[in-house]
Parts: C-alpha cells; sequence; structure tokens
C-alpha cells in the first residue's frame, strides 16, 4: 500500500478501538503505575471509544481531517494519565498531517514522530518505562524504516513490532514494574491500539485474544492487595491457583458461569480460559471448595495454594526487624562476629554493628567449631571475635586458627566491654588495625555485673551465703546481699566516678522493667552529670549487666 | 510549622517544607503539567513559571485539627483535557503522600493558574 486515505485511516481507528476495547480488562489489571488503582483499560478505553465515535461521525476521503476529527473525540473524552497521554499522541499526529488528503509510508511514520513529540513536549519529568516510551520507540522505529520502504503496511509492521519489544523492557526502565513482574499498563494499551491499526491495514483479523500468562495478572493482582494492609486485615487467606483441564463428559464450561460461581468464595478472582484449559486465580478462605468446583468441568493438572497470613507478616516482619536472625544468611565481607546470651543483649549488639551473634553465656558456651561455622555461614571474608566472655577467648583464639581469611580476637570479657569494641570498629581500616584500637576501647568501659550466689562460699573476702545476690565490679565480687536492690546500688556506687559519663543498664529475665527503671531513678539522683540507658536484655542468670563509659 | 505524628514510640514533626517537596515532586511527574506557579504572583493571567529547584512555592500546606489540606498552584500544557490532569495531579499527589508518609490528605485543591502553549 503506497498511500493511506481517509477512509481507511477511519477504518483502522474502529479497529484499534475494538481491539483496545476487548482488552481492557487485561490492561486494568497490569496497572500499577503511577497509582496502583486498576483503571488504566477502562480510561484509555474510554477515551479511544470517544476518539472512534467521533471518527466515525466526521470520517472524510481526506485524512487530515479524519485525522482532526481522532484528535478532537479523544481530546473531549480523555480520561486518566493514559488517556490524555493518547489523545496527546494523536494531537500531534492530527496536527501534522491536517492539509493533507493522503499519506505516503513517510508521511505516516513522520505523523507518528511528531505525535510522539507533542506528547513529550506536554510534561515537565517523563517518566521512562510507560506508553511514552512505547511510543517514542515505535516511532523512531516507524521513521527509519520509512527512509527506505514505501509501503505502508511494512512501515506499520515494523512500527507495531518495535512497540511490543519496548513494552516487553518496559520493566527494565521502571522499577515498580520489575518489582512487581509486570509491563507497564499504558504501553500495552497503546499496543492494542496499534495492532488494531495493523490488522485492519492487512485486511486480517485481530490477533487472538491476549493469551497472557496469568503470572502477570497475578503479580499486578498482589501488589495492589499488598499496598497498605497489615497482615490480620486479610479477610481470604489462601491464594489458590488451579488449573482444570476441561473434560467433554463432565458439565459443559462457560467462563462467565465459572467466574460467578467462584465469586463468592473469596476475591482477587482471575479466571482465564481456552478451549481446553480454564486457569483460576482466588484469595479463599476455602481452598477445597475452589478444588471441588475446578473438578466438576475436567481434571486438576495443576494445584497450588499459599497461605499468606504465613507469608504477609513475614514480608511485614522483615520490613520492621532488619536484624531479625531470619537475615543471619546476609552475606559480610567485613564481619564482627560476636557472643551473647539472651536474645535482648543480641538485638542491641546486632543494632550497634555485630554482622552475627552467637547465641551463647555462661552455661552454654560456644564451641571453636560454632564460632567458625558462624564465619562461614556469613560469607566473612575478613572478621573480628569478640568473645564478651572470659570463657570462650580461648575457643575464639582457636577459631582464628581454623580459618583461612583475615581474622582476629579482640579480648572482651563482658557485653560492656563488646559494645564498646563494636563502637570503635572503623570499616575502612585493617583486621589488625581494628583488632588494635577495638582492644584500646575496652579500657574506657567498666563492666559490673549482679548475678546469684550458687553455694556458701567466701571469695575475694566477701562472706557469700546461697541464692544471695552477688555485685561485681569489673570482675571482683565488691557484695553479697539477699537483696537485689542493694547488690545493684553497691555496683553503681562502686564502678561511677567523676569522668563517668554514660551508664547503660542491660536487665534481665529474673528482674523487672519497674526495678530497673528505679536502679536508673537513684543513679540520676546520686550523679546529676550521668546519662542512663535501659535495655532489656532478656538474658538469664545476671539480672544486671552494667556498663559505665 | 510541622505536621505532628504520634505513635506509641514518641513524636515525628514533618516539616510543612518537606510536605511541599514531596507534593509538587509528585505533581511534577503528572502527565499535563509544564510547571508550578507561586502563589503569590498572578497578575494579568501573566503567570511566572517556578524554576524545578522552588515549585514548593506553588504548594500549600494546610492543618486542620487533625485535617490535611494540600493547595496546588499549576500551570498546564495547551490542548490537554485540564479537568482530567488536575484529576491526575489529585490522585497521584493523595496516593503519594500516603505511600512516604502515611498520612491521609482530606483534600487536594487544584489551582490551574495558566495553560502554556508548546511550539509546534
Amino acid at each position: 500500500m503506497q498511500s493511506l486515505d481517509g477512509l481507511k485511516f477511519a477504518e483502522m481507528v474502529q479497529m484499534g478501538a475494538h481491539h483496545l476495547f476487548q482488552n481492557a480488562n487485561y490492561v486494568d489489571s497490569l496497572n500499577v503505575f503511577p497509582v496502583p488503582d486498576g483503571d488504566t483499560g477502562t480510561n484509555m478505553n474510554l477515551s479511544m471509544t470517544s476518539g472512534a465515535k467521533e471518527t466515525e461521525l466526521q470520517a472524510s476521503e481526506n485524512i487530515g481531517k479524519t485525522a482532526q476529527a481522532l484528535s478532537k473525540g479523544l481530546l473531549m473524552g480523555a480520561r486518566g494519565n493514559s488517556g490524555v497521554i493518547l489523545s496527546q499522541l494523536f494531537r500531534g499526529f492530527g496536527k501534522f498531517i491536517e492539509k493533507e488528503a493522503t499519506i505516503n509510508a513517510k508521511g505516516f511514520a513522520n505523523a507518528f514522530q511528531a505525535g510522539v513529540d507533542t506528547a513529550y513536549k506536554a510534561v515537565m519529568k517523563p517518566v521512562e518505562g510507560t506508553i511514552l516510551t512505547v511510543a517514542r520507540e515505535a516511532a523512531k522505529k516507524g521513521v527509519e524504516v520509512a527512509e527506505t520502504e514505501n509501503d505502508i503496511i511494512a512501515v506499520m509492521e515494523a512500527f507495531t513490532a518495535e512497540a511490543k519489544a519496548s513494552l516487553e523492557r518496559t520493566p527494565d526502565l521502571l522499577p515498580v514494574l520489575k518489582e512487581v513482574g509486570v509491563v507497564d499498563s499504558g504501553g500495552q494499551g497503546l499496543l492494542f491500539v496499534y495492532e488494531g491499526f495493523l490488522a485492519s491495514l492487512k485486511g486480517e483479523p485481530l490477533p487472538k485474544k491476549n493469551d497472557a500468562t496469568l503470572d502477570d495478572l497475578i503479580n499486578a493482582e498482589h501488589h495492589r492487595a499488598q499496598d497498605f494492609m497489615n497482615t490480620a486485615d486479610i479477610e481470604f487467606g489462601y491464594c489458590t491457583e488451579i488449573m482444570v483441564r476441561l473434560e467433554e463428559e463432565k458439565e459443559p464450561f462457560s467462563e462467565e458461569q465459572f467466574r460467578n460461581e467462584l465469586n463468592p468464595l473469596g476475591d482477587s478472582l482471575l479466571v482465564i480460559s481456552d478451549e481446553e484449559i480454564a486457569k483460576v486465580h482466588i484469595h479463599s478462605e476455602q481452598p477445597g471448595a475452589v478444588l471441588a468446583m475446578g473438578q466438576k468441568y475436567g481434571s486438576l493438572i495443576k494445584i497450588k495454594v499459599d497461605n499468606m497470613r504465613e507469608q504477609h507478616s513475614a514480608i511485614v516482619g522483615e520490613d520492621h526487624k532488619a536484624s531479625a536472625p531470619t537475615t543471619k544468611t546476609e552475606k559480610h565481607p567485613y564481619a564482627i562476629v560476636t557472643i551473647a546470651m539472651g536474645e535482648g543483649v543480641a538485638e542491641l549488639l546486632r543494632s550497634i554493628g555485630a554482622s552475627y551473634v552467637i547465641e551463647g553465656g555462661q552455661t552454654m558456651n560456644p564451641s571453636t567449631e560454632d564460632i567458625v561455622k558462624a564465619v562461614k555461614e556469613i560469607g566473612a571474608e575478613k572478621v573480628l571475635i569478640l568473645p564478651n566472655n572470659k570463657n570462650i577467648v580461648m575457643a575464639a583464639e582457636q577459631a582464628v586458627e581454623l580459618l583461612d581469611i583475615e581474622a582476629a580476637v579482640v579480648p572482651t570479657k563482658t557485653i560492656p566491654q563488646g559494645m564498646a569494641a563494636i563502637l570503635a570498629f572503623n570499616p575502612e581500616a585493617a583486621v589488625a588495625v581494628n583488632q588494635a584500637t577495638m582492644t584500646d576501647a575496652l579500657a574506657n568501659v567498666k563492666t559490673g555485673q549482679v548475678t546469684y550466689a550458687v553455694r556458701d562460699t567466701s571469695i575475694d573476702g566477701v562472706e557469700i551465703h546461697k541464692d544471695d545476690f552477688m555485685a561485681l565490679a569489673e570482675g571482683k565480687i565488691v557484695l553479697s546481699t539477699p537483696a537485689l536492690k542493694d547488690a545493684a546500688e553497691k555496683v553503681i556506687t562502686d564502678l561511677v566516678d567523676e569522668d563517668a559519663e554514660i551508664v547503660t543498664i542491660i536487665y534481665g529475665e529474673d528482674t523487672t522493667e519497674e526495678n530497673a527503671a528505679s536502679l536508673a531513678k537513684f543513679i540520676e539522683e546520686s550523679y546529676p552529670d550521668v546519662e542512663v540507658e535501659l535495655f532489656n536484655g532478656k538474658q538469664g542468670l545476671y539480672p544486671y549487666i552494667i556498663s559505665v563509659e | 510549622m510541622s505536621i505532628e505524628l504520634n505513635n506509641e514510640f514518641g513524636q515525628i514533626d514533618i516539616s510543612t517544607d518537606v510536605l511541599a517537596q514531596i507534593a509538587g515532586g509528585a505533581a511534577i511527574e503528572c502527565y499535563g503539567i509544564v510547571g508550578m506557579a507561586s502563589k503569590h504572583q498572578v497578575r494579568d493571567g501573566l503567570t511566572d513559571i517556578l524554576r524545578k529547584e522552588n515549585f514548593a512555592k506553588g504548594v500549600v500546606i494546610r492543618q486542620h485539627d487533625e485535617d490535611l489540606h494540600i493547595d496546588m498552584y499549576i500551570i498546564v500544557s495547551y490542548g490537554t483535557k485540564i479537568s482530567e490532569v488536575a484529576y491526575q495531579v489529585q490522585s497521584k499527589v493523595k496516593y503519594t503522600v500516603d505511600k512516604t508518609l502515611g498520612m491521609s490528605v482530606k483534600s487536594v485543591n487544584i489551582f490551574v493558574q495558566g495553560v502554556r502553549v508548546a511550539n509546534v
């Protein structure tokens, strides 16, 4: 075809509009950008229908006039972002050829290019990976091909193929599309219009109703469902997907009827089918009922049921607990591995920079092997090991021997020392340098502990009775008393001097937050210059671990 | 001036400038907007288009009781369906503020201060 007139173009417009109309629901379901409200297809369809109506009313042999009619109809009926963009694309297209009675292949391609230019002028910050990108890349291709090609159909073919390829690339340009796993909805809508144009030019039937996999639809559906949702709000908890091979001897299948039967069972319902297979996706509380419903029409050839409450709390949980044990397998090329008892303490150490905390403690000290395993698990290339307990220092030293990476032990004997060491860590410095500076940092912190006496004895000249509370300042027993409060306060008075700035109280399982708070109050009253921090360390054996800096 | 949010851990103050930046940033990504107009300069229909770094000047944030209202002064491209462009801005701004700050906006009011004819 060497030239195109107004009447032929009017037919193309009808065909494009019809093809979009047939696939509007599919376009809706892809819509996740700019606002995931699932109306792109509806909006584009309304816009295009208005354009097609006006074209039908005003169609003339003169292509300039016909294109003007389309432009006017689109402008009047423009709905949504995609509709406004569509109207701009054809406004520029129409303006470019307004004085032409017929156009050749070159004019046709240049008109599309003019439409793209106009569309880009109406936006400050064009977002790439959208309908704009698809229109632009297709037009560019069309102009290139029309340089040497006089056949309008061949140009339209290359043009449409490029639009399709460009659509496939949209997820690489717009992160949200990649995240959700869909192509851009507006771009898809535009491609349907172009495919309609092409089918009309070639005099062929429209491409079959989009046989897109269910996956795109499901991805977009889940994305919309997950926005702004709490686990507790999930009404239908099982994401259920089935594939049914339809069988003659079972009930006759109608997609419409099947959809209506499934509808009461849940939400996010998607059904697509052809002569042989029906695919279903639904969020339901009764996955069994969904399976039974499918079996009425044939045999189930694929079944998948996921518990979304579990998945969702995992997803949301990850958002809020970046340092939860689930992230243990994170890679840390330059790592700090440390040992703690009590999950609160572990949490605290992770929060200030420990890459991996081995849960150990006074009575269940990790072995050399445990330490080596931890280092390997996080894929460390350089590692500093902080034992936080004098009984584990040896094991840590041995672990360094066994590891064939750069490794060193900072001989921390208490949790407060471990904290001081972690805070002195410099990720830019070599292992040996860090080992030295972190070890130096231990001098700035004093450790107090309160624990239980397990038998009557006498240590450091202090009389000790079984079940007494023992106050330890820097590892030395300074008091043994039946009252926890007295022991804790003794630790404080022994350790806090005029150089002290910060006291951190890590309270354990065997005392209460109230007790810890009153201890903090005692410190604030006795030493007004000192800042007090409280942490719930949840450790056993030691009601209090106290650090004084 | 700032917007206060309270939760169990304490209080979050978000400066209205921040909110205006976010709303303005969302708006200028919308199709059909060619600029933001300063809310102060309207003379004889001749409106200065704000440069990108001060488009927050075209945004007014108001807080009545617990409700948040946003006024936006925009300039649109000639030949677009203005009502539809304005509606898109409203929906995009509301969505973006909700998504990034977790605040729900009671109203987004659009003041179209000018149309600009692109040199076709």
